[in-house]
């Protein structure tokens, strides 16, 4: 019992510590600099796979041919949308109540990236739609929950933009995308709770998935490579402002010094 | 957590409750608007005036699509595997049209289960499968309402 008590306090205590470093903007930095080219490099190699999977290995679909391989990069680009919304909204959170500057770097990061996920699942299902449903675009439920979503990321990139003070527009940013996060439940569930063009979930539903390993396993594939470039442009990002928002700290004026001493010598 | 925290968690927690309490109730109000279309069996319980546009979606039944001489106009039965509608549409249907497939019509009701359409889309539904498998699939298909109890759903 205490050996499984002991267990669990240092694995408590393990996840307490990373969390409290990676609040820290230097730690984050420093955590950063290993963790941003790991997850390049599992976006590259996953993606590259999934794609060659998807478009050379995978059979054609028996009535769309080759056009349902845009499924490759819609529906991991819809899920991520969804999935980004929520890293936001809870990071949104937690910079609210335990006012952790981290927090809200992570956040606000997120929003354009998320956006473009939005934007590009849009493109690619109404490109997928013109020939297979016969139209570009129709207003049911799922579609126009969808492209509410893209609003409401734009909306929190311009409330945190439409503030000089970065206190109020990080406040401000992370109480709309708390107030936003209903729209995810809607959009997941939009295609069961009314009639929809739109199909429902092919992955995840009662019984499992409806379509064969040889489609499904590029699809996972190009899913997990899509959320590890997420995480790749986050990275990027936060550690772009994480400088800009440090930068008349010591270890940042001693790493551009550091930077810059290498440059001239080089 | 300290009592500050606590209390912006609560504040949160009030927020999200709220929000969601709203949106909740927009929903309820919307939503018979937010439905994309009407089932056969729906057409058959309900009344739907001859004036206003509707959608109504179901399968191409086996058997029933016809071309007028004009060569553009075509009559088809759309069915749930419980009640028929038929559609008179003129001009080009989606390259996924045939028997046994979902499909959607939005038009004017020329009568109790007659519809004019002025728009026919397909339907896809959740599966995919291979092409080896395609005679199989789209056989069961066309079949479906021989082997399937209706309504069914699409």
């Amino acid at each position: 019992m205490n050996l499984i008590n002991a267990f669990f306090s240092s694995i408590w205590g393990f996840l307490n510590r990373s969390f409290h470093r990676l609040g820290s903007p230097r730690e984050f930095f420093k955590i950063s600099n290993y963790a941003t080219p790991i997850f390049g490099l599992l976006f590259t190699v996953l993606t590259g796979y999934g794609a060659y999977l998807g478009l050379f290995v995978a059979p054609a679909d028996y009535q769309q041919g080759d056009s349902y391989r845009i499924i490759f990069v819609h529906v991991p680009s819809a899920w991520l949308s969804l999935f980004i919304y929520m890293v936001m909204a809870t990071a949104s959170a937690i910079g609210l109540i335990w006012r952790m500057k981290m927090a809200f770097v992570v956040a606000i990061c997120s929003a354009p990236i998320g956006a473009a996920f939005t934007f590009l699942a849009l493109v690619t299902g109404s490109l997928w739609g013109a020939p297979i449903w016969g139209t570009w675009w129709e207003w049911d439920a799922r579609l126009t929950s969808e492209l509410i979503l893209l609003f409401v990321y734009w909306g929190i990139m311009a409330v945190y933009y439409a503030f000089d003070e970065r206190q109020t527009a990080e406040r401000a940013m992370a109480l709309l995308a708390i107030v936003g996060v209903v729209i995810v439940p809607i959009i997941h569930y939009s295609v069961e709770w009314w009639s929809s063009l739109h199909q429902g979930a092919t992955v995840f539903r009662d019984g499992g998935p409806a379509m064969p390993a040889s489609m499904l396993t590029p699809l996972l594939l190009m899913a997990l490579g899509f959320t590890f470039f997420y995480g790749y442009v986050l990275f990027l990002r936060a550690r772009n402002m994480v400088l800009d928002q440090e930068r008349k700290s010591r270890w940042v004026r001693e790493l551009v010094k550091s930077s810059r001493a290498t440059g001239e010598a080089q | 957590m300290s009592p500050t925290q606590k209390k912006r968690f609560m504040v949160v927690s009030m927020i999200i409750a709220g929000a969601g309490l709203a949106a909740f109730l927009a929903l309820k109000a919307v939503d018979a608007n937010a439905e994309f279309f009407i089932t056969p069996s729906e057409v058959n319980a309900g009344e739907f005036s001859t004036t206003q546009r509707y959608r109504i979606a179901g399968l191409v039944k086996k058997g029933s699509v016809a071309t007028q001489s004009d060569g553009v106009t075509r009559e088809f039965v759309v069915t749930d595997c419980d009640y028929d509608v038929t559609v008179q549409y003129t001009g080009l249907l989606p390259d996924l049209f045939r028997e046994g497939q979902a499909i959607v019509a939005k038009g004017t009701f020329a009568d109790d289960d007659r519809m004019i359409a002025g728009q026919v889309l397909a339907k896809h539904d959740e599966n995919y499968v291979p092409n080896e498998a395609a005679e199989t699939m789209m056989q069961a298909q066309a079949n479906k309402c021989d082997t399937t109890e209706g309504p069914v759903s699409y």
